[in-house]
């Protein structure tokens, strides 16, 4: 979703030919027959993978949002809005909610933060950085399950490092993954340590796009190495920094495997997120139509921060 | 080089397509015909099940000895996930050619599996063929019938039970639980063994589990919902919150009171980390299913202790449900393939294949005929604790309390369940936490009755 400036959508899209064309008409711009036919057989086919695959399954999620559906999961009474109104007073949903915007709100926080500074500190010129620039942009080649498995050991109360850790420094054992405040900081720490190695990879990527001319200007200038990048990095690298951001909002409200795999949204519910919430209604419970209510709710948040995304980003791109 | 290799590719591009395509053809034909065919002049039956480990290598072997046995049919055993998902995939992929012709479908899903009028009910087959039922466990069979009618026949089958550590109670002079112990007795135990090790082994533990609160239920002859479980009538109201599970409830918070008790949570994991702990001499106690019976004598340096499921004090044990899994015949299949089915599941049923299964994976022999066999013999000799579960089996007399609940939805409502407990567990209050419960089961449950028109 990043824009480059090369992107302007005239620029080098119109072959040659109908670079021409459009001269010839004196610069107004029609379709003929045959464009309209051609226009078809070439936006056709995406249409036709659009529609089944995206525009059918919404319209038919939908659907199902206003009916209650029976053992084997067809539309049997009509209810109108009310699968929506019972999830928006349901404790329990608004519970998912809350714990989704705590959860999403935590890690991209802590990703930014950390990705920023190990980012800072790698774009400094040292010897043998490049191991460093290597280990910190690492665990993006790490699958949800390894990290979720890793992490698990991590955890364990028994035989787990942590919990070996407090025993031998006589601190009582945390109990992460069965407590409902620390089983959300748990989710939280693995998700960062997991999206951390393509944040720091995007933002460092930015830092050294930056011009040198003006860190040299600074310093000639006497300006303190934490000045320079509170009023030099930062504000040079925003848009990327708010093109991570967003990325790391919306991934984290799509986060499932690792949930599943850690805490099943236990205990007590405080990991049940929204997306697991509706693939547990949906296939284990089989209530496909509150699933379907819930799905439309998140659509509509996704889509929200999604315009803030574009909204803002035409704004702030500063090159 | 990347150059070269660009116009490499231009150059032979047909052929290099050419050679893909085929490649990706290839090893699709030969997966599907590794799947779905049989050998020629036999009926193929496909059977889904949701084994894995080492009971899908038993149940691999099982099918195959039963191919071996006859030349009429083939039964095709495919692997498909879990127990919840499997059942969604199963109602969804009905009156298709990939749905299955015998299927493997758990405990809770069978008041959905009967509405649903997918399956053919094996009583059609046991009439036809005067098929014997009585070897087979009669509260095993009473947990898939509905009104006097075999939905389904149980396969894979397991009881909770109580595992305590022999070897540490001797070590610290503590008299072992009786054969069918009661709530007090459990905690007396739990509570020495915490003092005399000085608090360096815990107790006990109960894993946050739905299916443990409602064999709690069973054993205290109380129905979870009316119309006796399901059995007589379709559910129209649930009470989690009764007295009883207000008295079992009561007996935990009394353990976490006086610190004997540990709480590893819900879910596969609590599972493994007890199962670690207590194979570790950490923790003298836990109630869990008889399936993991094979995991803890493997490896396990103390003497393996096992007893029936708990009861309150004042009341006899009512006997506890089953909990795993059952087979059904699908019914959108020709009358041959059903058979066929049947014939398969009378295999998986008979006294030695029941006997080996027990053997090979820690589910109880179904049929009594096993109990003679050499495996079982040779397998109490070598662990006398084994015995256990298959006597607390065919010690209770089934009854609409213990014969498992007859409900859609059970799914959410073990969830239910479970965040109840977990609620207690960490200190809050029993009656709030079983009110709550109690709302949102029946209000899931007005919602089933009213989209499924009952």
């Amino acid at each position: 979703m990043l824009k480059s400036p090369a992107s302007n959508p005239t620029a080098g899209v119109h072959s040659a030919d109908t670079q021409a064309k459009i001269e010839a008409s004196e610069k107004t711009f029609s379709l003929n027959a045959k464009d309209k036919y051609y226009a078809w057989l070439f936006l056709g086919p995406s249409l036709l993978i659009l529609g089944v695959f995206i525009f059918y399954p919404m319209f038919r999620t939908l659907y199902l949002s206003l009916f209650l559906t029976n053992t084997v999961g067809k539309p049997t009474v009509f209810v109108g809005l009310q699968n929506y109104v019972n999830l928006l007073t349901s404790a329990d949903y608004l519970n998912s909610l809350l714990v989704t915007m705590v959860y999403v709100l935590g890690v991209t926080a802590a990703t930014i933060v950390l990705g920023l500074l190990l980012a800072n500190l790698a774009s400094k010129q040292l010897a043998g950085i490049g191991i460093f620039r290597t280990l910190f942009s690492a665990t993006m080649g790490v699958s949800v399950s390894v990290a979720a498995i890793f992490w698990l050991f991590i955890f364990n109360p028994s035989t787990g490092f942590l919990a070996l850790m407090s025993t031998w420094l006589h601190l009582p054992v945390i109990p992460w993954l069965t407590n409902s405040t620390w089983a959300m900081i748990a989710v939280i720490i693995t998700t960062v340590w997991m999206n951390l190695g393509f944040t720091f990879l995007i933002l460092f990527g930015a830092i050294q796009s930056v011009p040198r001319t003006l860190y040299e200007a600074a310093s000639i200038e006497g300006a303190s190495s934490r000045f320079q990048f509170f009023h030099i990095t930062i504000p040079s690298i925003s848009p990327t920094l708010f093109f991570v951001s967003i990325v790391t909002l919306i991934e984290g409200f799509k986060s499932f495997g690792l949930i599943d795999l850690m805490t099943k949204g236990g205990p007590t519910n405080a990991t049940n997120m929204l997306v697991y919430r509706i693939y547990k209604d949906a296939f284990y419970s089989g209530n496909f139509s509150q699933a379907s209510a819930e799905s439309l709710i998140l659509t509509v948040i996704i889509a929200l921060f999604t315009l803030l995304q574009f909204k803002v980003l035409e704004k702030r791109v500063n090159y | 080089m990347i150059a070269k290799f660009g116009t490499f590719l231009k150059k032979h591009f047909l052929p290099i397509l050419g050679v893909i395509v085929i490649a990706i053809g290839v090893v699709f034909v030969n997966a599907s015909h590794h799947e779905t065919t049989a050998k020629a002049g036999r009926t193929p039956i496909v059977f889904w099940h949701e084994m894995g480990g080492p009971a899908e290598q038993a149940l691999d072997k099982m099918v195959k000895s039963f191919n071996q046995s006859q030349d009429k049919y083939e039964v095709i055993p495919q692997y498909e996930g879990s127990y919840d998902e499997a059942v969604q995939k199963i109602i969804q992929s009905h009156g298709t050619s990939a749905s299955p012709a015998l299927f493997q479908s758990f405990d809770i899903s069978t008041a959905q599996m009967m509405h649903s009028k997918y399956t053919t009910p094996v009583q059609k087959f046991i009439d036809e063929e005067h098929y014997d039922t009585s070897d087979i466990s009669p509260v095993a069979r009473s947990f898939y019938s509905n009104k006097g009618q075999q939905l389904a026949l149980p396969f894979n089958t397991s009881q909770p039970v109580l595992y305590y550590n022999a070897t540490l109670l001797k070590k610290y002079g503590i008299t072992p639980p009786s054969k069918s112990p009661s709530y007090s007795e459990i905690t007396r135990i739990a509570k020495q063994l915490y003092e005399k090790s000085h608090h360096q082994v815990k107790g006990m533990t109960m894993e946050i589990y739905g299916w443990l609160l409602e064999e709690a239920l069973a054993n205290d002859k109380t129905s979870l919902i009316n119309h006796g479980d399901g059995h007589t009538g379709n559910p129209t109201k649930i009470s989690v919150n009764n007295p009883n599970t207000v008295k079992f409830l009561k007996w935990i918070r009394t353990n976490i009171k006086s610190g004997d008790f540990v709480n590893y949570g819900s879910g596969a994991s609590a599972e493994t980390n007890e199962i670690a702990a207590f194979l570790a001499g950490k923790l003298g106690i836990f109630v869990q299913s008889s399936a993991y019976i094979g995991q803890l004598t493997t490896g396990n340096k103390n003497e393996l202790g096992i007893s029936y499921f708990p009861h309150p004090d004042g009341t006899k044990a009512n006997g506890v449900g089953i909990g795993g899994a059952a087979l059904w015949i699908s019914n959108d299949k020709p009358e041959k393939v059903q058979k066929g089915a049947f014939e398969f599941i009378k295999y998986a049923e008979n006294a030695k294949n029941q006997a080996n299964w027990q053997v090979a994976t820690g589910y109880l022999a179904l049929n009594k005929n096993s109990q003679k066999e050499k495996v079982l013999q040779d397998l109490y000799k070598k662990i006398p604790a084994a015995r256990v579960p298959g006597e607390q089996l065919a010690s209770a007399k089934p009854n609409n309390a213990n014969s498992g609940i007859l409900m859609e939805g059970m799914q959410l409502t073990r969830e239910l369940e479970e965040t109840a407990m977990e609620t207690v567990y960490n200190g809050g209050n029993i009656n709030s936490a079983l009110t709550t419960a109690d709302k949102a089961m029946n209000a899931n449950l007005q919602t089933t009755n009213k989209a499924n028109g009952r």
